[in-house]
């Protein structure tokens, strides 16, 4: 009798794991779609290149496919520009106008795509407290991701590094997020670098990066990782993960120890991954990676540290969907950058990282990402998969001017070596194209797409110094023209206009902005008045404008629901000019054109319609997509799918 | 200079090293949790033969008694607030009692379960290197010897075909350590000679994703080293090397989805099987 219960037992478990198993499983589609997303390629470089028969995998696709320019959005940028590709969506649908958006209320700038709240209550004894909630990392980006609408029809869909897509949208079988992703501290990335030489960097405010000075004593260096704050104390601290270096001078060599992790390093190496542990509380840690490179021992002790990456062992914040994928990843090819833009253009515009030394690391990041796609790639066989390379964005941002001898920051000695490296990194490309390619059957289908294409950045412009000069932005200081930045200098109650961001530009309105003066009926005029007067700037240096296209919000933008945040006016800079940095925080140096002398050389923030992207396909597609805003459409065409955006309305309404 | 002490736990390391080997070797194709049960099983039928032997099995099971009838006390009488505090003392009195019975077996188990947790630490603790991911190899030195005092030649390692070593020896100032890098580049069990001067010393290592038995060290006669670290011979009286250390990474053992040390998944596997088998072994625990 019981041996007949336990056999009753093992056939409803069997049973109940039988039907579980046909509830969860898809029909298979039988072919793969594969959508490889390559940020900043150049429609007029990958053109040129072709037809010197130095891309032959683009050229295969171009044969067979077709090849031209797609579209970018308004503005031409990476978060703007992919958020409309996974909606279809115009930045009016989705909410993404910049890297940069303001908050009407505080007047303070703020990152676009993703808002990170603390805990709730808490419960405090002492100097700790206890969080009774946890924080919460939220997306805001709206509306709804296409591979969404695949997986609803039973399409699997394997999304990896979409940009402007963290915390993961949770809707595709897989995710990794991508460019948006924070380092441990929240930031988009801050390096450490830990120094004996007393009189490096002394008073100077290094962005994206901590100088920690050191001292060499017995041969030993002690110093500190940097976490997060530490969420169980009161008082806002940073958590800390100690470590020692101890040198061998005659060798060259420093042996690090982290926790219970030893490694050894030469002068000149980057280490693998090292993962630390922060400890929060008795019993409570938070996990991270790092890597260190050793700059130097002679005279004077260099170490970096990368910005500490999220553990994608042990995730402290969502970077995959399922959660433990992107453990899956690490455990298949190795620990790898979760940080959203891995190369480290804060490194070098810093001076921190040599050039050399800023294209290995960024030559690390790209054969992790490269290594993960072959993974990827062996394991997809049905459905969509979409994969993203940031490399050749982010090194064409600080490599461009070695490939423009008119850039004012060209050096014929130093520049000279590096001319091709972004063609390089081209080549690379090519040949993921063409592994790829290796891996379709007859009715599969591979797209190449770029977000936006890249030019010389020669000139900056400083928009808010600019408003100032011509009376649009006051100042509480008059004899202080200057503003280091976040408007500490500006009086908003007889300003009538304000920069945040590289292309937005606002009204200083009554009734949305906290110290608002401009009467919503004076707005119109103001706009206008604002976008003559620009589109007829000249550089003095160039005698050519520099602004060549001013769009009203209203005449691009289909609005809804995000009046708010959108810019009231969003600026078309010339080819080669660009909004500076310093206005894109609130700054207002006493100039308003300089020449861009920073390494950060290229760009792509202009005129939306002088950096097209690139599309290429391994058959034409059947619907076609002359921008980026009706790719995700022509992907959903491709297994049979109409009607994306979900919202035709909406849709239509933009389209009058 | 080693003591008898050394010398016997030596001795008994390397009969047990030769013994786990035999045992464990046609083991080790099977999936870690299978064997691993295999050998708590072993364990559980032990333990269970040692509390038969040297247990006070009577007192055991009357004091057992005494618990549940205290339990079964404060269940009935719960409203009689008395009565459940009287109850609830001698459950903490018997429960005492329980544990000074349990004692003498566990005195009796204590050092052979540490000599056999130590030999299992060999087989389940630590997994091999991997073909081209770097290791490093630490040689310690004697207290009275310092780096300082190696001339720049003296320690020399010499790696077989298979391995690269990829640092020259690094010594680091106010520290008795020598490290090197060593890169493999093909899976396989190697053996590591660092040489001083004349004398050399060789170190095991293993390359491989499959289990078998790794030891992380082999080290100079002493009591807590051998205990730990019992898989490899002593190094030589004679020699400056005080100990050399492979870090093979510690990942712990995946148990339905779940990674555990390896230890927590034996002693759960052991105590289950102990207790499927107590009534099977007339033993009360």
């Amino acid at each position: 009798m019981r041996r007949a219960g336990y056999g009753v037992l093992v056939a409803l478990v069997l049973a109940g794991a039988l039907v579980a198993g046909a509830c969860g499983s898809r029909a298979p589609v039988g072919r793969k779609v594969i959508v490889l997303g390559f940020d900043g390629l150049d429609y007029d470089l990958t053109r040129q290149m072709i037809a010197a028969g130095r891309l032959p995998g683009f050229a295969r696709l171009a044969a067979t496919g077709g090849f031209s320019s797609l579209g970018t959005t308004i503005p031409p940028q990476s978060p703007v520009a992919w958020s409309t590709f996974i909606t279809g969506l115009d930045p009016g649908g989705h909410g993404i106008f910049d890297f940069v958006h303001r908050d009407p209320k505080t007047m303070l700038p703020y990152l676009s795509t993703t808002r990170t709240e603390p805990g709730g209550r808490t419960l405090g004894v002492g100097r700790w407290q206890v969080p009774l909630s946890s924080g919460r990392v939220e997306s805001l980006r709206h509306g709804q991701p296409f591979w969404e609408v695949l997986e609803s029809r039973g399409v699997p869909t394997t999304i990896i590094r979409m940009p402007a897509n963290f915390p993961p949208s949770g809707t595709a079988t897989r995710e990794l997020s991508g460019m948006g992703t924070p380092d441990l501290t929240g930031t988009y990335g801050t390096f450490a670098f830990y120094t004996s030489e007393p009189y490096a960097y002394v008073g100077q405010s290094l962005s994206g990066g901590v100088v920690h000075a050191v001292k060499v004593r017995d041969g030993q260096v002690r110093a500190s990782l940097e976490g997060p704050d530490n969420p169980f104390l009161k008082k806002p601290e940073k958590v800390r993960a100690e470590f020692t270096a101890q040198l061998d001078q005659a060798n060259r060599h420093v042996k690090i120890t982290v926790g219970t992790d030893e490694l050894l390093l030469a002068v000149g190496e980057w280490s693998d991954w090292v993962p630390v542990s922060f400890s929060l509380a008795p019993t409570q840690s938070i996990g991270g990676e790092v890597r260190f490179y050793l700059k130097g021992l002679d005279p004077f002790f260099e170490l970096y540290a990368s910005p500490v990456n999220i553990d994608p062992m042990d995730p402290a914040m969502p970077v995959s969907h399922p959660g433990d994928y992107a453990a899956e990843l690490a455990e298949a090819t190795g620990r790898f950058y979760t940080q959203g833009m891995p190369e480290d253009t804060k490194g070098l515009k810093t001076g921190v990282l040599t050039e050399a030394e800023f294209l290995a690391q960024a030559r690390l990041a790209a054969d992790e990402n490269r290594r993960q796609y072959r993974y990827v790639l062996d394991r997809f066989s049905d459905g969509l998969l979409f994969y993203y390379f940031g490399n050749v964005d982010q090194v064409s941002h600080m490599m461009w001017r070695a490939r423009d001898p008119n850039h004012p920051a060209y050096n014929a000695v130093t520049d000279s070596p590096n001319a091709s490296v972004v063609d390089e990194l081209y080549r690379g490309l090519d040949a993921i194209v063409s592994d790829t390619l290796a891996t379709l059957g007859p009715d599969d289908l591979l797209v190449v797409m770029s977000d936006h294409g890249f030019t010389s950045w020669r000139r900056a412009f400083h928009m808010n110094s600019w408003l100032r000069d011509h009376g649009y932005l006051a100042l509480i200081d008059p004899n202080r023209r200057d503003d280091p930045g976040f408007f500490g200098n500006v009086d908003w109650s007889r300003t009538r206009a304000y920069a945040v961001g590289l292309n937005g530009l606002y009204v200083n309105l009554k009734g949305r902005e906290r110290d608002g003066i401009v009467e919503p009926a004076a707005r119109e005029a103001l706009v206008s008045e604002i976008a003559a007067k620009l589109l007829g700037t000249m550089d003095p240096a160039t005698g050519s404008a520099a602004i060549t296209k001013m769009y009203r919000r209203e005449e691009v933008f289909h609005l809804a629901g995000n009046e708010d945040v959108a810019p009231d006016l969003v600026v078309g800079y010339a080819k080669g000019t660009r909004g500076s940095d310093e206005s894109a925080l609130g700054g207002l140096p006493l100039d308003v054109f300089m020449d861009n002398t920073s390494a950060w050389s290229g760009d792509h923030c202009m005129d939306h319609e002088t950096v097209p992207g690139i599309l290429l396909a391994s058959r034409p597609l059947r619907r076609q997509a002359p921008t980026i805003e009706d790719l995700a459409a022509a992907v959903l065409a491709e297994f049979g799918i109409d009607g994306f955006p979900g919202n035709a309305g909406e849709r239509r309404a933009k389209e009058h | 200079m080693a003591t008898f002490p050394d010398r016997a736990l030596a001795w008994v390391n390397g009969a047990l090293t030769a013994a786990f080997d035999a045992a464990l070797g046609p083991l080790m194709g099977w999936p870690p949790v299978a064997s691993l049960l295999v050998v708590s099983l072993v364990t559980a039928v032990v333990m269970l033969l040692v509390v038969a032997r040297t247990s006070n099995q009577k007192g055991l099971a009357t004091t057992k008694r005494g618990i549940h009838a205290a339990l079964f006390e404060i269940r009935l009488f719960g409203d009689d607030p008395v009565n459940v505090l009287r109850a609830l003392g001698e459950v903490v009195m018997c429960n005492a009692h329980y544990l000074r019975l349990s004692l003498v077996p566990l005195l009796w188990m204590a050092i052979p379960l540490v000599l056999v947790v130590a030999q299992l630490q060999g087989f389940y603790g630590y997994e091999g290197l991997t073909p081209g991911v770097p290791a490093i190899v630490k040689v310690e030195l004697r207290q009275t010897a310092s780096s300082a005092d190696v001339s720049a030649d003296a320690l020399v390692m010499d790696a077989p075909d298979g391995i690269r070593i990829d640092t020259a020896a690094v010594r680091l100032l106010g520290s008795n350590e020598v490290l090197w890098r060593i890169v493999p580049n093909a899976e396989g069990t190697y053996a590591l000679t660092i040489r001083d001067g004349d004398r050399a010393v060789t170190k095991s290592l293993q390359v491989s994703a499959s289990r078998a038995r790794r030891s992380p060290r082999r080290l100079q006669a002493g009591l807590a080293g051998q205990v730990l670290y019992p898989s490899e011979p002593l190094v030589p009286e004679e020699s400056r090397i005080a100990a050399i250390t492979v870090m093979y990474p510690e990942p712990g053992l995946e148990v339905l989805g779940w990674r555990a040390h390896w230890m927590i998944v034996y002693g759960l596997l052991s105590m289950a099987c102990a207790l499927i088998l107590a009534r099977r072994f007339g033993v009360t625990i």
